[in-house]
């Protein structure tokens, strides 16, 4: 194999399309974030809530759209396109057209998402907000990467699939799967945004949180796992720790994630037996989550020292770290005890952010770091200084943001069910309102703190693909280097 | 040059959608309609040019290494 390898002619990868996605997951992560912590003001001054256009209601799911399918999306489209060529050694299957068309077509939606958000237009789900329309395109494109995808999976000259290919077509099957089945809708005319669900009631709320429980586990962890399976050895220059953990990972995480929705319906009219089998699956999914986390680790086996300097794979291994940690909690929270006192509070919002910002976003800028200078052709990071700076930045901004979050979560949770000795409830809704704000306050600065590291980055990326002291050394045509080495005169001789 | 079977497929269907995107817009019922209908023709005449600027930059740079290579 490898000697047809080297026999055969380069393969032209298409990277044109893969720097525009990081590019796009660059500017959406600067939109997300400060979405993010406007809507934090918003929430901590309710003053701040402008007429209708730009309210809290409204705008939340800008962020959390921005953050999940513009960020992450872009960062899981353009890395996958980048691995999948790499590792099967194949030109992305459909030429130029076709992935420009993923590219484009897949901001498009972006665009058209956000703008409904702000003009009123939405399905009231979790995720899924977008109106019927904007569902049909999204299902078109996302058709198109699977075909991109898949076919160059299928033209590869590598014989083997490598794992974090396995990661990514889960991602691309599952979530065109979970936005199909969550969106059925009939709209009220073809020419009306307006549409409503087919399902209803009790049905209804289950089969959106199948969906959103898999958004998070196909969308926001299979796809990001592809990632850290690909860069985390590419940066660490070490094999993955376990290749069959990593197939183990893979076939037990699918299988498991997919049961686990229910556990976002604790003691509502689902029946209980439903719940029950939720939460027992949630728990189970402790065994693959850290079978995966302590792949990715041990992958570091003989190159810690690379973490004292290599600022890109800090991100990626403490992005790990937190994705065991987040992947701890979310199982303890869906025991039905622990989520009569965490549902509906801050708590799940400190849980979401840890996840959010410590594993996905993380992972992102492990990668972001590592491919920016390959794709760019440049030597290295303009500063890694800056990349450091970055790193301690926004882990001090999600420590500040889920501890917060954590503390306002419980005591809303405590202040909720406190009752006095006559059997009435001792505290009004307002007064945990009046109490969490302080904290409110705390997570908005942890927000700015993850925004600001975030600046650093886009500045510290320009320079690396601009400042001259990035260019890699021009090789001459014809050697000029003396065969046999000349000895430098130095000062004073 | 060589025009790529994905030009051909993707060209006469982002066509098609600038026209669904047309009439939307012409019989949109209300705003967000009218700004997806737009919008979705706005971005396949958009997208059209961008085909057919990238089909001729690759005859120019064709026909350019053709030169090159005859005049050694």
């Amino acid at each position: 194999m490898a000697e047809a390898a080297a026999a055969s002619p380069p393969i032209e990868y298409n990277m044109d399309v893969v720097k525009k996605f990081i590019i796009a997951s660059i500017f959406w992560a600067i939109v997300a974030f400060l979405v993010g912590v406007y809507i934090a003001a918003e929430l901590t001054w309710p003053w701040l809530n402008p007429g209708s256009w730009l309210n809290f209601g409204r705008l939340r799911p800008v962020h959390t759209s921005a953050a999940i399918f513009a960020f992450g999306g872009s960062a899981l489209l353009g890395t996958s396109f980048f691995v999948v060529q790499r590792t099967c050694r194949a030109r992305l299957f459909g030429g130029k057209a076709l992935a420009d068309f993923v590219f484009w077509g897949y901001q498009f939606f972006i665009v058209m998402a956000a703008l409904s958000y702000v003009m009123g237009y939405s399905q009231s789900r979790e995720y899924a907000e977008p109106e019927w329309h904007i569902d049909l395109w999204l299902t078109i494109v996302w058709v198109a990467y699977l075909v991109v995808f898949l076919g160059t999976i299928m033209k590869r000259q590598e014989e083997h699939i490598y794992v974090a290919n396995w990661f990514y077509l889960a991602f691309i099957v599952t979530v065109a799967m979970l936005h199909i089945g969550n969106n059925i809708a009939l709209p009220i005319s073809l020419f009306s945004a307006k549409s409503y669900s087919v399902y209803a009631g009790v049905q209804d709320a289950i089969v959106q949180w199948w969906y959103g429980h898999n958004a998070v586990g196909f969308f926001l962890t299979a796809g990001f796992l592809g990632m850290m399976y690909y860069f985390i050895p590419k940066a660490a220059n070490r094999p993955v720790y376990s290749y069959r953990l990593s197939v183990v990972h893979f076939w037990t995480l699918i299988f498991l994630y997919i049961w686990a929705g229910p556990h976002h319906l604790h003691w509502t009219a689902l029946p209980d037996w439903t719940q029950t089998l939720g939460m027992a699956f949630s728990i189970m999914l402790w065994m693959p989550s850290w079978g995966g986390m302590i792949n990715g680790i041990m992958t570091l086996s003989g190159a810690w020292d690379k973490l004292r300097t290599d600022p890109g794979l800090r991100f990626s291994v403490t992005a790990v770290g937190f994705y065991g940690m987040s992947t701890f909690e979310g199982p303890v929270m869906s025991i039905r005890q622990v989520n009569a006192l965490s549902h509906y509070t801050d708590w799940t919002i400190g849980h979401v952010h840890s996840g959010a910002l410590g594993w996905v976003a993380f992972i992102t800028f492990g990668a972001i770091y590592y491919i920016v200078p390959v794709l760019w052709n440049r030597k290295a990071l303009y500063s890694t200084r800056l990349a450091s700076w970055h790193f301690w930045i926004a882990t001090l901004g999600i420590v500040l943001y889920i501890v917060s979050m954590w503390v306002a979560g419980i005591m809303q949770g405590l202040m909720w069910r406190a009752y006095d000795q006559y059997g009435f409830l001792q505290y009004s809704f307002v007064e945990s309102v009046v109490a969490v704000h302080p904290y409110y306050v705390v997570r908005l600065l942890g927000g700015l703190f993850f925004l600001s590291g975030a600046l650093i980055m886009v500045y510290n990326l320009i320079q690396t693909v601009r400042s001259p002291t990035t260019e890699l050394p021009r090789e001459p045509l014809i050697s000029t280097r003396p065969a046999v080495a000349v000895a430098v005169p130095v000062a004073g001789e | 040059m060589r025009t790529e079977v994905g030009d051909w497929i993707v060209g006469p269907m982002m066509a098609i959608f600038g026209l669904i995107g047309l009439y939307v817009f012409g019989k949109a019922n209300d705003g967000e309609m009218a700004v997806f209908g737009a919008s979705l023709a706005a971005f396949a005449v958009v997208f059209v040019f961008g085909l057919i600027r990238r089909h001729y930059d690759n005859v120019d740079a064709a026909r350019a290494a053709a030169k090159d290579d005859r005049h050694g």
